[in-house]
């Protein structure tokens, strides 16, 4: 004797994908590009579902990572979390797939009741749904996290203004480890070019509060445990006065508005100015 | 009440004549600090010539004030502060006015002028938009 699944599996395989297939198509790739890769990946993925559920019921439904139809779903709940995909389609999806079978179950046998077969069903696609969720979301974060670390990598430059002068152009939020980062990064130019100033641009710095205070405090004070002497430019008057009003004092610090009046009071610092030409170049 | 900030060359000038209210503190602040980005000034002088009475608040506006200022890399120098006031500001507390002070007006744009220059700030030589 067949089990409602088995009888699905072998007879109505073909036209149930293919009105899954169908409806995938009309309802989520609307307005994606639809590779026909993903299409071959979801008729696997349609067949290994199928299988487990032709299986044996078990009271405790709980999908195994390892296992075929575990491995099939992951790789495809992954690439659409590549792509940046909606996680609802990527969920919703799979339900649209238990709506059909429950469907196509319900109309197998009009006489018979087939409550536990769908029992079954729903325990199968709970699984499904929750271990497709927790793989969307692990593979997002991972994004994330690779994503902020190539950021941090870009926007700390440090970069060599004149002879013994350097310039640090802070851009974005700074928080405890971006501000670790900073200083080592600033420590080591400081070291390597013998800079005796350090200009701390503060201009792509969006929010001054107490915590970026003292982080700046940390960096200024180790730059000058070295010996360089630190202007910090760039504090926008609305920085100023929110830094005022905080009762931060950057004390024996020098500051200027602006990164032209630093690179000025730099240069001073170290016997040298921006002087006009006596004759022009021809251009 | 606006307090008119004066713009001398490189300096900008402001009297404070009455006690300030929070909004008017609050007010002149943000005024002060972006005629002072705005026009990149080397110094401010705050005369307070006009008040006879200084209490704690006022202090710490006009300290804040300076301290806001000196943020945006120009020198500040308080001037024309009465003697009656000097004394009750020391029995308040010491340092309860942290910026130089300078007796009048034209000391404080003498104090401030040489301050500039001994900064030797080079950035305007040969500047169009002095």
């Amino acid at each position: 004797m067949n089990t409602a699944f088995q009888r699905l599996q072998h007879d109505q395989r073909a036209e149930l994908l293919a009105d899954w297939l169908q409806h995938l198509t009309t309802t989520f790739d609307r307005h994606h590009a639809h590779p026909s890769s993903l299409d071959i990946q979801r008729e696997v993925l349609f067949n290994a579902i199928l299988a487990t559920l032709a299986g044996v019921p078990s009271d405790d439904f709980r999908l195994d990572p390892e296992s075929e139809l575990g491995r099939h779903l992951s790789r495809l709940i992954a690439e659409q979390a590549r792509q940046l995909a909606n996680p609802a389609d990527s969920i919703g999806s799979l339900l649209a797939l238990k709506s059909i079978l429950a469907r196509a179950l319900i109309a197998l046998d009009a006489e018979s009741p087939v409550i536990d077969e769908l029992l079954w069903l729903d325990r199968v696609f709970d699984g499904l749904s929750l271990f497709a969720f927790k793989s969307f979301v692990d593979i997002r974060e991972r994004l994330i996290a690779e994503q902020s670390l190539s950021l941090l990598e870009l926007s700390t430059p440090v970069l060599r203004v004149w002879h013994q002068v350097l310039l640090l152009p802070l851009v974005g939020v700074i928080d405890t480890q971006r501000a670790r980062q900073v200083t080592e990064r600033l420590l080591e130019s400081i070291a390597q070019y013998e800079a005796r100033v350090t200009i701390l641009d503060l201009t792509g710095v969006p929010v001054l509060d107490t915590s970026v205070a003292q982080h700046l405090m940390k960096t200024i004070d180790a730059a000058r445990l070295l010996g360089t002497r630190i202007v910090m430019t760039g504090i926008s008057p609305e920085g100023a006065q929110t830094l005022t009003k905080l009762g931060i004092r950057f004390a024996d610090v020098i500051s200027r508005a602006t990164l032209r009046a630093g690179i000025a009071e730099a240069l001073l610092i170290v016997g040298r100015r921006i002087a006009p030409l006596n004759e022009e170049r021809p251009a | 009440m606006r307090i008119p900030i004066l713009r001398l060359e490189r300096i900008l000038l402001v009297s404070i004549q009455v006690d300030l209210t929070d909004n008017d503190a609050m007010q002149f602040q943000s005024d002060l600090v972006e005629r002072v980005a705005e026009i990149e000034a080397l110094g401010v002088a705050i005369d307070i010539t006009a008040l006879d009475v200084v209490d704690s608040y006022m202090a710490r506006v006009i300290n804040d004030t300076a301290n806001m200022v000196r943020l945006l890399g120009a020198e500040v120098v308080i001037c024309g502060i009465q003697p009656f006031v000097a004394l009750t500001l020391i029995e308040m507390g010491r340092g309860l006015l942290g910026a130089d002070c300078a007796f009048n007006l034209s000391q404080a744009l003498e104090m401030l002028k040489r301050r500039i220059a001994e900064r030797g700030d080079t950035r305007f030589i040969g500047d169009e938009d002095v």
